[in-house]
């Protein structure tokens, strides 16, 4: 029965493609994945669960909450995002958060947005030191799960709803990341998306998060001083640096995502699509 | 290197090869985080690494995250004291002076505020300065025991958090200021499911491998058994078996002795596996793993 209910909503999935995101990471982790599924027609719903309120320099944590949503507006906007709707929920205090209050949220936004497509922080990850990500990841893949009973929420009047296809994605920290799981079927396995057509996207994107770029370019150069050493770019540190920056991190990631492929430039996910729920057995 | 190193591990976790072994990181202090009084050394830890780290004239500091009060055959508050005492006595041996405790209440880590811990952390890497973080690897497989689960957690974040300036500023009043440490090597538990999956092996010599025997030794109140001795051997006698040399010794000698064996067969096993006699495993994570994208170019350019 179930397994029916879910070829029934996959059939009759709308195109849209949801994003969950901690913090400004998910755009150095999945925005050539999310460009590449606009351009395929899909609708973009950017979801901050975080503020990004420690992302600024020299600033008060609100403001720099306040100007990387706007700027996190502008990213989305040049990737061809639809809608942003941030939490605004303190950054690395999402384990505060409880975890039904954050996956209800998740849940709510799934059930009237029907997203085809879900892009998730991995909770599963090993090796991310930044645990926000793991928070918000694991809020939003018990969102993806309980949306689908209609025990959950039932005050909502909103279908149950079962989004057929996830992507999870992390930093390339975890040398494990390539590892198949165990199983074919139920657990998510690892892929890599060539993004090469949509890198100039991402990286004009990228620029737009100028207090976030500008914040790392100064932590970077402060830990480098702090070990006696510099980075010529960082010699002085304004917007264009510190996007030069973004660049070199985007491209240094993004060949890191197509080692082992044919791919130049690619991104790596775990991925669950109709296999995940369906054993190939059965798909005919 | 540390991408190599890194590789390495990955491949040696796949092919059955021999973990790469580490050099001794650059560096004047080591801090050391984990919930309890002997987590300093025991089958998990590290009581070797801190005696090669302090012999070649490292600073050591020693947190302890909760007050132990659960250890121990006295009741809490005894146990409290006894084991702080202990601690103290057990560091001594690996040359660690200093040991700070943060008194949280034993085995109730699961529902405690950890931003709080995790301030605590970032302060007391700010005010010590370590060059070196050792702790539990959070990632550890099948890890059961809350205060290691939840100080590991946040000890990765204090890890990182407190060379940002941006994370409790407050702290700046008080005299410290952001301090990023190069080096976290988390430890993991060998006896649980698949423990941890070690991407480095410290070799360690006769003498730090004598250290860490004494060093768990110290800690009597947990570990000082000297009804073993007539248990095992009442045990081998079962099998046909026999250990003169635990026989030949009074029952206090052989509860030292059993300590020292499993201490002595712990490095061994993990220096086998990194071709040398003793050894321990880790999980290091360097100061730029959190910019794997920016990893390459720092190594080009930065001077």
């Amino acid at each position: 029965m179930r397994r029916r209910q879910f070829l029934l909503a996959a059939a009759a999935a709308p195109k849209t493609v949801m994003v969950v995101a901690a913090d400004a990471r998910w755009l150095e982790c999945c925005a050539g994945l999310v460009a590449r599924q606009l351009a395929a027609g899909l609708r973009g719903l950017l979801v901050r669960v975080g503020d990004d309120r420690l992302e600024g320099w020299n600033m008060p944590p609100e403001q720099a909450a306040w100007r990387n949503r706007l700027e996190a507006e502008a990213a989305a906007k040049v990737l061809g995002l639809a809608e942003v709707v941030s939490f605004g929920y303190p950054a690395s205090e999402l384990r505060n958060v409880p975890h039904t209050t954050l996956r209800d949220r998740l849940l709510t936004l799934i059930r009237r947005h029907r997203p085809a497509v879900l892009v998730i922080p991995n909770p599963h990850t090993e090796h991310d030191r930044n645990l926000d990500s793991y928070y918000a990841g694991a809020a939003a893949e018990d969102a993806w799960h309980a949306a689908r009973f209609a025990n959950y929420l039932p005050a909502l009047a909103l279908e149950p709803y079962v989004t057929p296809e996830v992507y999870y994605y992390a930093p390339p920290v975890d040398p494990r990341r390539r590892e198949p799981e165990a199983a074919a079927a139920f657990v998510p396995q690892p892929v890599q998306v060539d993004i090469s057509p949509w890198f100039a996207q991402k990286l004009a994107a990228a620029r737009e998060l100028k207090t976030v770029n500008r914040a790392r370019a100064e932590r970077l150069r402060e830990r480098l001083a702090a070990a006696g050493q510099r980075l010529p770019l960082l010699a002085t540190v304004d917007d264009a640096a510190a996007a030069r920056l973004a660049e070199e991190n985007l491209r240094g990631l993004a060949a890191l995502g197509a080692e082992g492929s044919n791919y130049a430039l690619a991104e790596e996910f775990r991925y669950a699509g109709v296999e995940y729920g369906i054993p190939a057995k059965y798909l005919r | 290197m540390c991408k190599w190193l890194l590789w390495m591990a990955v491949a040696a976790a796949a092919t059955g090869q021999p973990l790469p072994l580490g050099e001794l990181p650059r560096g004047k202090v080591v801090l050391i985080a984990q919930p309890h009084h002997d987590d300093h050394t025991t089958d998990y830890g590290m009581g070797g690494f801190i005696a090669r780290l302090i012999e070649n004239g490292y600073r050591g500091v020693y947190i302890r995250a909760s007050n132990d009060e659960k250890d121990g055959r006295n009741g809490y508050a005894q146990n409290d004291i006894i084991n702080l005492r202990e601690a103290r006595a057990g560091l001594r041996h690996l040359g660690v002076d200093e040991v700070v405790s943060l008194n949280w209440r034993n085995d109730f880590m699961n529902p405690i505020p950890l931003n709080e811990l995790r301030e605590q952390l970032i302060f007391l890497i700010r005010k010590y300065k370590p060059d070196v973080v050792l702790g539990h690897n959070p990632w550890e497989h099948y890890q059961k025991n809350p205060d290691h689960r939840n100080v590991g957690r946040a000890l990765v974040e204090a890890y990182w958090m407190a060379g940002d300036r941006n994370v409790h500023p407050e702290h700046f009043a008080l005299g410290v200021t952001p301090h990023a440490a190069r080096h976290f090597y988390g430890k993991g538990r060998l006896d649980w499911g698949l423990g941890q999956q070690s991407n480095v092996a410290i070799a360690l010599n006769e003498t730090q491998q004598r250290k860490k025997e004494l060093a768990i030794a110290a800690h009597r109140n947990v570990y000082h058994n000297p009804g073993a001795k007539k248990a095992y051997l009442a045990a081998l006698a079962g099998e046909g078996k026999a250990l003169p040399e635990l026989a030949a010794v009074d029952d206090n000698t052989a509860s030292d002795l059993i300590l020292h064996w499993w201490m002595n067969w712990i490095s061994r096993d993990i220096g086998r596996r990194a071709g040398v006699k003793y050894a321990e495993d880790y999980y290091h994570l360097d100061r730029w793993d959190d910019l794997p994208g920016l990893r390459n170019y720092l190594q080009r350019n930065a001077r």
